[in-house]
């Protein structure tokens, strides 16, 4: 939800999302191509300030979202930078830092920090229905775009059907005690499969009674100066990429 | 000119239960409908068959004079001229984004790009929601979705539009919107159709009012001789209109006139200024 709300509050919701797209890949290359940690790094503040700066994403709101990913990406690098000895009959002898782990560490971590930062830029900028009609521009297979849409929809209905469950059910003290939650879990895991089904056969019925008969096909957005972006961004993503190979 | 018609149609769903048990029902060109009846009574079955989504198993359905044509080709020319609005707007709307959803029909009608961009452009401007067309389906209130849900419908430029209980759940202020909507289309001469349990708003709105039963239609009436169809009514187990009740206590007490009865609450208050002020004006 944070990050639905940050791609439809930001500064640049009216970019074309082509443009952002390719910034954004131009900052995934330049993460790769910086063979030095420090030159990953400058990519990955480069990206985030633009993030923040231009895009005008607010700060907390960034922090929030990538949390989950940096706690992830710690708990890896400590994976990494951490060498466990055993000795013949694998016993535990030690467990220690190494100096190739460390060196290791800061060169994954920086680049994954630089991918990351590129990944949030575009999904923070760019609400998913955008980024649905790109990649149907870009001849993606049509079934799997139909099945981002609905899942896309479902997600907010289906959310909205267990909040509803929900509440009807602790409002009859369904979740009163940890049994009764048990229970209750039960009987809302069960009543949504109901629903699923029968949403699904009313979308249906819906679609034909708008004369669908296959492919789900929409209008696709438009957007002004979706050239000019587009040239700003391939330009901004190009200088990205040549200062990560030129600080390496 | 008869626009809808069905004869004798009857349809039972897989379960047994039964949907339609022999009903006839006749939709004037450019008129406003009110089809009321109970829970279960068959409103949203009959409506299914006004757009080819369910076919009878016996009798007939008409329109615009010939049988319906279930043929692929038929069924196209059928739900491009019939538009359906279905009662709950997340059973509906299933691409994300507002302008993507109302486009569906129109692109389905294989037209042209730039055709469906004034189509969308237009069907979201009938229906006040012209700033919206790129917002997520999911931000919408419950209101702004009923009325995507129309210009989705709108879109594709129907004769006829059958709405499922258009007003459930809408507020006072949304459903004042609601009706506005509503009569611009019918000004537009868009034969509208709708399912209520409102006997007060439909006596105040339409023209024709059919009363649904056990799979049936026991009762076309003018809405404007309802009042005098009180049978017809508690057969149903509806009421009279409360406004048709207060008039008449109020003529039997000698402070209206009998005739012409008023539609709405509005039109008796007008009424009773209006005699008033007669009244005060004859005894100065």
């Amino acid at each position: 939800m944070l990050i639905e709300q940050s791609a439809y509050a930001n500064r640049w919701r009216h970019v074309a999302p082509a443009a952002k797209a390719l910034f954004a890949l131009g900052g995934f290359i330049a993460a790769f191509a910086a063979r030095q940690p420090l030159a990953a790094m400058v990519v990955a503040g480069l990206i985030v300030s633009v993030t923040l700066a231009g895009a005008k994403v607010p700060v907390g709101r960034y922090l929030r979202v990538a949390a989950p990913a940096l706690f992830f990406l710690g708990i890896s690098c400590l994976s990494l930078a951490f060498s466990l000895n055993l000795d013949n009959d694998g016993q535990f002898q030690s467990l220690h830092p190494t100096p190739a782990g460390l060196q290791k560490v800061a060169e994954v971590g920086a680049r994954s920090l630089g991918a990351l930062a590129a990944l949030l830029f575009l999904v923070l900028t760019t609400p998913l229905i955008d980024l649905i009609a790109l990649l149907r521009r870009l001849k993606t297979p049509e079934v799997l775009l139909e099945i981002m849409v609905l899942c896309y929809r479902m997600l907010f209905v289906f959310s909205a059907a267990v909040h509803d469950t929900v509440t009807a059910q602790s409002a009859r003290l369904g979740y009163a005690t940890s049994r009764l939650a048990l229970r209750s879990l039960g009987g809302l895991a069960a009543n949504l499969t109901v629903q699923i089904w029968q949403r699904a056969h009313d979308l249906h019925v819906a679609a034909q009674a708008r004369n669908n008969d296959g492919p789900l096909r929409f209008l696709e957005p438009t957007f002004a100066n979706a050239g000019l972006d587009s040239i700003l961004a391939a330009a901004s993503g190009g200088l990205l990429i040549a200062l990560a190979v030129v600080l390496s | 000119m008869t626009l809808l018609d069905l004869q004798d149609v009857s349809f039972r769903y897989p379960d047994g239960s039964i949907g339609l048990n022999g009903c006839s029902l006749a939709i004037e060109r450019g008129t406003r409908n009110a089809l009321i009846g109970a829970n279960g009574s068959g409103k949203t079955t009959l409506f299914q068959h006004c757009n080819g989504l369910l076919r009878p198993q016996s009798g007939i359905v008409r329109y615009a004079g010939a049988a319906l044509d279930y043929s692929r080709g038929g069924l196209r020319q059928l739900r491009s001229q019939v538009g359906m609005v279905f009662q709950n707007p997340d059973h509906q709307l299933f691409s994300a984004s507002v302008q993507e959803d109302v486009s569906f029909g129109p692109i389905n009608l294989g037209l042209d790009e730039t055709t469906v961009r004034r189509r969308v452009a237009d069907a979201l401007h009938a229906v006040g929601m012209a700033d919206g067309a790129d917002k997520a389906v999911h931000n919408l209130s419950f209101g702004q979705k009923k009325r995507v849900c129309i210009a989705g419908v709108l879109a594709m430029q129907p004769e006829l539009l059958v709405l499922d209980e258009p007003m459930a759940g809408l507020d006072h202020k949304m459903r004042t919107e609601f009706l506005a909507v509503l009569d611009a289309l019918h000004a537009q001469g868009i034969t509208l159709l709708l399912a209520t349990h409102d006997i007060d708003f439909a006596y105040r709105w339409a023209d024709h009012i059919h009363l649904m039963a056990a799979g049936r239609c026991t009762a076309s009436l003018e809405a404007a001789d309802l009042a005098e169809c009180g049978d017809a009514l508690s057969a149903l187990g509806l009421p009279l209109p409360t406004v048709v009740e207060l008039h008449r206590h109020l003529a039997a007490q000698g402070l209206l006139a009998q005739q012409p009865a008023p539609r709405s609450h509005a039109e008796l208050l007008t009424r009773l200024e209006t005699t008033n002020h007669g009244k005060e004006a004859a005894c100065r």
